[in-house]
């Protein structure tokens, strides 16, 4: 009696097993594709995965997608920052779809991990202005979809900090436990570099020890250090326990319509802005779909909702042209251009920059 | 009490410390954290206040609808279940080895099979993921699956070990003198009388897995386990509710699977 | 037929290959990455040429040492912590609660079965401004202001460890306990031998090896431990695992990571080796 029912129990989680197996083949694609092996002519999976920030896994941000390829699967993969999202895809991420930020285009590039667009078979492109195309272009050729765009800048509570005109604010001992810094080496050496005026590009060995100096120095007056815009720092921020931080406009436009008592700097150094890359990966089995991806990204309830739902600026420049939410005009500066004139945009970085810069951030973590 | 006459009691004198007090005490505090999320789950707010506004019911009812968190418990029961399934069979094969044979590396199989009980966690996670990266295999359930195997494999086979020496291998060779051979000994002998044990293997290797998360941060891919999908959503003040109904409904699962294993061991 | 000889392939060799490819190879892995130029998220196809420097950075780094070593005394206090409380537990358990022992074991250990999250979790939930203590004390009219301090510290982590870890912490202590043959204490009575005499020189000699044993199992888990730094620790609360995952995450740098993942693979089993020399942890196996 008691050794059937073990049999069975046994082979139950074995059958368990076996399912789990499968699945973890299925969810990984063909094992083909990633070995490099030969490539068959199969017709493409109906699946995509996309290497994202968490956040843009809502539908709202892919709706277009989803209603033209009901019966496909998007899942998601996350990563936190652009180091993290590059180390992602050279560690073999199955992702179809990437999504970084400027500043790290021309790594993708070298590693060959990113294929080039077929931007005549998008529908939406023409929408997309110039200047915006170009971002995504390396030695003139397209890799890269430019979508979701947006300002860096400090984001205060107006109740308990006089108007902020500089980047030094964070490192203000007066508000001692609610700072909150993005927690990211680039940007912290940014961050440096705007306060200090040099170029971040081109950084001695000394100015990046004082920049190491300084944020050592500022670690205390963090309430933590955020690395979700949605997930840790707005909250803290409209619950009072952050007063000044490191932030992107959507958190600012968010509390803002909330009627929360926030305001966003102009810094006198400028604020910093950004703009967001999809990548389609080299290795992809789902090429055409990847690329009708992108394409409904594009296209206007995503872009739109991109807008009004999470805040951040899109590339499609008909939907920027038609926004008239108050908020939004405040939270774009639409009605400023002289912000723009001001404003720092993200560099390339070199790879010795890179490993310079996330080492002295982890040793200022270890501190 | 009963009215048997009490028999001289040993160690500290009875009144000087209040033993009794301080085990309760303990029991109340790690209680306590528990008690509060229970509450929380049934609070209607989303932030926990006392005194208690309202009560609901609403965030379990939530849970049925919420499409990725269920789909990260299925993940992790996959995960466990088939880790569980390769440790259990590992620690049996160990065990079984290791106190009927005596063979060159006897010792190093028995340390192999006990050694990832000291490698810290992240260290293993590394490790695993390097390995991954090295063979070119995607993260997936089944990365996950394979690293929480072998964290598993002391505890499957520390519990089948200390029961399989509790049996006489007399029976066995009463059963080869009968004609059996050696395979048939250990299926139709043995593995009967073990078959508790292995149960109670299987259940810890499961719940170890089934409550992992160093590691597995290291693994995911694309879907993952329940408590790597807890770990992102934590953050959220707003989902917290609804991630801690589920938690509530999978706690008790796991408790009941715990006193299960706990029971299926101690009657040895 | 197969014999009785020719059964042990069959039952050993599965598992040491399956231990050696998953266990022993990921280990080597860290070793040969760490040892490898170059920075990045350096994949196997890149070159692989021999260099230490990124022994040379973690060791040329202060602070990483200084987080290393913090880490090692944050788990030592916690060990220490959990040892001690969960001490007098195990006494009780073994002398005083009779036959209910088993019952009373098991409400100890219900805890313990609670995911490890959600444990984290609720204290939390517990320690946070508008947490279950901040409003305690405001309802019960002790403070008019939340306090701040009580998350986001190297406290939090270690109260929350020690949380985790104490129902767990009982258990190899017990286990010595009840091997204490009970005569012995009969015969230092018999001698004269007032309680606390007997508790010191019998009880606490014989139920040490049992009490190291927990130490350790706390200890160990505990060295490495990122998330729960993550969780509740804020800026100044983190740990030497937080940097590693950091390196393979965040910022990043394998090589890096894999050096100070080898340098706490290094010290743990150093540490482990110090403790078999002084206890025979296999006398006090569950």
């Amino acid at each position: 009696m008691r050794v059937s029912a073990l049999t069975r129990f046994l082979g139950l989680s074995m059958a368990l097993g076996l399912i789990l197996a499968a699945c973890g083949t299925q969810g990984g694609g063909s094992p083909g594709a990633s070995s490099g092996g030969v490539e068959s002519q199969a017709p493409e999976p109906n699946e995509l995965a996309i290497l994202e920030w968490s956040g843009y896994e809502a539908e709202d941000f892919w709706t277009d997608f989803a209603q033209a390829h009901p019966d496909t699967e998007v899942t998601f993969e996350f990563g936190d920052t652009d180091a993290n999202i590059l180390a992602l895809m050279q560690g073999g991420s199955q992702a179809d779809v990437f999504h970084f930020y400027t500043g790290w285009q021309q790594f993708y590039v070298d590693a060959g991990l990113v294929r080039e667009i077929d931007t005549s078979k998008l529908s939406n492109w023409d929408a997309v202005p110039d200047a915006y195309k170009e971002l995504g272009q390396i030695d003139g050729k397209q890799y890269f979809l430019p979508w979701d765009w947006g300002f860096t800048s400090i984001l205060y509570n107006t109740e308990h900090v006089p108007e902020v005109t500089s980047w030094d604010v964070l490192m203000d001992p007066a508000y001692e436990g609610h700072v909150s810094m993005w927690n990211d080496g680039p940007a912290a050496v940014a961050v440096s570099s705007y306060i200090n005026g040099w170029d971040e590009t081109n950084l001695t060995d000394e100015q990046l020890a004082e920049i190491e100096a300084d944020w050592i120095a500022q670690k205390p007056l963090n309430a933590f250090y955020w690395s979700g815009e949605y997930t840790d720092l707005c909250p803290a921020v409209q619950d009072g326990t952050v007063w000044v931080a490191y932030a992107w406009q959507g958190c600012y436009a968010t509390a803002l319509a909330a009627g929360d008592p926030v305001a966003y700097a102009t810094p006198e150094e400028g604020r910093n802005s950004w703009f967001g890359l999809y990548g389609i990966s080299a290795d992809t089995d789902s090429y055409e779909l990847a690329l009708e991806f992108l394409d409904m990204k594009l296209a206007e309830t995503t872009c739109a909702n991109a807008v009004s739902l999470f805040y951040y600026g899109c590339a499609n420049g008909d939907v920027m042209a038609a926004i008239d939410d108050p908020v939004l005009i405040e939270a774009f500066a639409i009605n400023d251009p002289s912000i723009l004139e001001s404003t720092n945009f993200t560099p390339l970085v070199t790879e010795e920059q890179r490993t310079a810069w996330t080492a002295m951030w982890e040793r200022v973590q270890a501190e | 009490m009963t009215a048997r006459p009490v028999t001289r009691r040993i160690g500290v004198g009875r009144t000087a410390v209040p033993l009794r007090g301080f085990y309760l005490g303990m029991l109340f505090l790690l209680y306590l954290p528990i008690g509060i999320l229970f509450v929380f789950s049934f609070n209607a707010g989303t932030t926990l206040r006392f005194p208690i506004e309202a009560l609901t019911l609403d965030w379990y009812a939530e849970v049925i609808g919420n499409g990725p968190m269920l789909a990260a418990a299925r993940n992790s029961l996959l995960v466990g279940a088939g880790s569980a399934t390769a440790a259990t069979i590992i620690g049996l094969l160990v065990s079984t080895a290791v106190l009927r044979f005596r063979f060159r590396g006897r010792g190093a199989l028995l340390a192999l099979a006990g050694l990832p009980l000291i490698v810290p966690f992240v260290v293993m996670g590394v490790a695993f993921f390097l390995l991954f990266v090295a063979v070119d295999l995607p993260r997936s359930l089944l990365s996950v699956a394979i690293g929480h195997t072998i964290i598993a494999t002391p505890y499957a086979t520390l519990i089948q070990l200390a029961r399989l020496s509790g049996l006489d291998p007399a029976l066995e060779d009463a059963a080869m003198d009968l004609g059996a051979t050696y395979p048939a000994t250990l299926r139709r002998v043995v593995l009967p009388l073990m078959g508790p044990t292995v149960v109670a293997a299987w259940l810890t290797s499961f719940i170890v897995s089934f409550d992992e998360i160093a590691v597995a941060i290291f693994l995911v891919g694309g879907d993952p386990t329940f408590p790597v999908f807890l770990y992102g959503q934590v953050r959220f003040a707003q989902r917290l509710p609804v991630l801690i109904a589920m938690a509530v409904l999978l706690m008790i699962g796991t408790v009941a699977l715990t006193l299960v294993a706990l029971r299926l061991r101690t009657k040895e | 037929m197969l014999g009785r000889r020719g059964t042990l392939p069959f039952l050993a060799g599965p598992p040491a290959l399956w231990l050696a490819l998953f266990f022993v190879v990921p280990l080597l892995l860290i070793a040969a990455f760490s040892l490898r130029a170059g920075s990045g998220a350096v994949g196997p196809a890149g070159a692989w040429v021999p260099s230490i420097e990124h022994y040379q950075q973690v060791f040329g780094t202060p602070a990483f040492l200084r987080l290393l070593g913090l880490s090692v005394a944050t788990a030592v206090g916690i060990a220490t912590l959990a040892t001690l409380l969960a001490y007098p537990v195990a006494y009780y358990l073994t002398f005083r609660a009779g036959t209910r022992a088993t019952l009373y074991l098991t409400l100890l250990l219900i805890p313990f079965a609670v995911s490890y999250l959600l444990r984290v979790m609720a204290w939390k939930l517990m320690l946070g401004p508008d947490g279950g203590i901040n409003s305690l004390l405001q309802g019960l009219g002790l403070t008019s202001e939340p306090l701040g301090l009580l998350l986001y510290s190297r406290p939090a982590v270690i109260v929350t460890l020690v949380y985790v870890w104490v129902p767990f912490a009982a258990l190899p202590i017990y286990a010595a306990m009840q091997r204490i043959d009970r005569s012995h204490l009969e015969a230092a009575a018999d001698l004269g031998a007032g309680p606390w005499a007997r508790f010191w020189r019998v009880t606490v000699p014989l139920s040490l090896p049992g009490a190291l044993a927990t130490f350790f199992m706390v200890f160990i888990p505990t060295v490495g431990e990122y998330v729960t730094p993550a969780l509740v620790g804020g800026t100044d609360g983190i740990m030497y695992g937080n940097i590693i995952l950091g390196f393979f995450t965040r910022s990043a740098n394998w090589p890096l990571g894999s050096a100070m993942a080898m340098i706490m693979l290094v010290l743990t089993l150093l540490l482990v080796v110090v403790a078999l020399r002084i206890v025979d942890l296999r006398r006090v196996s569950l």
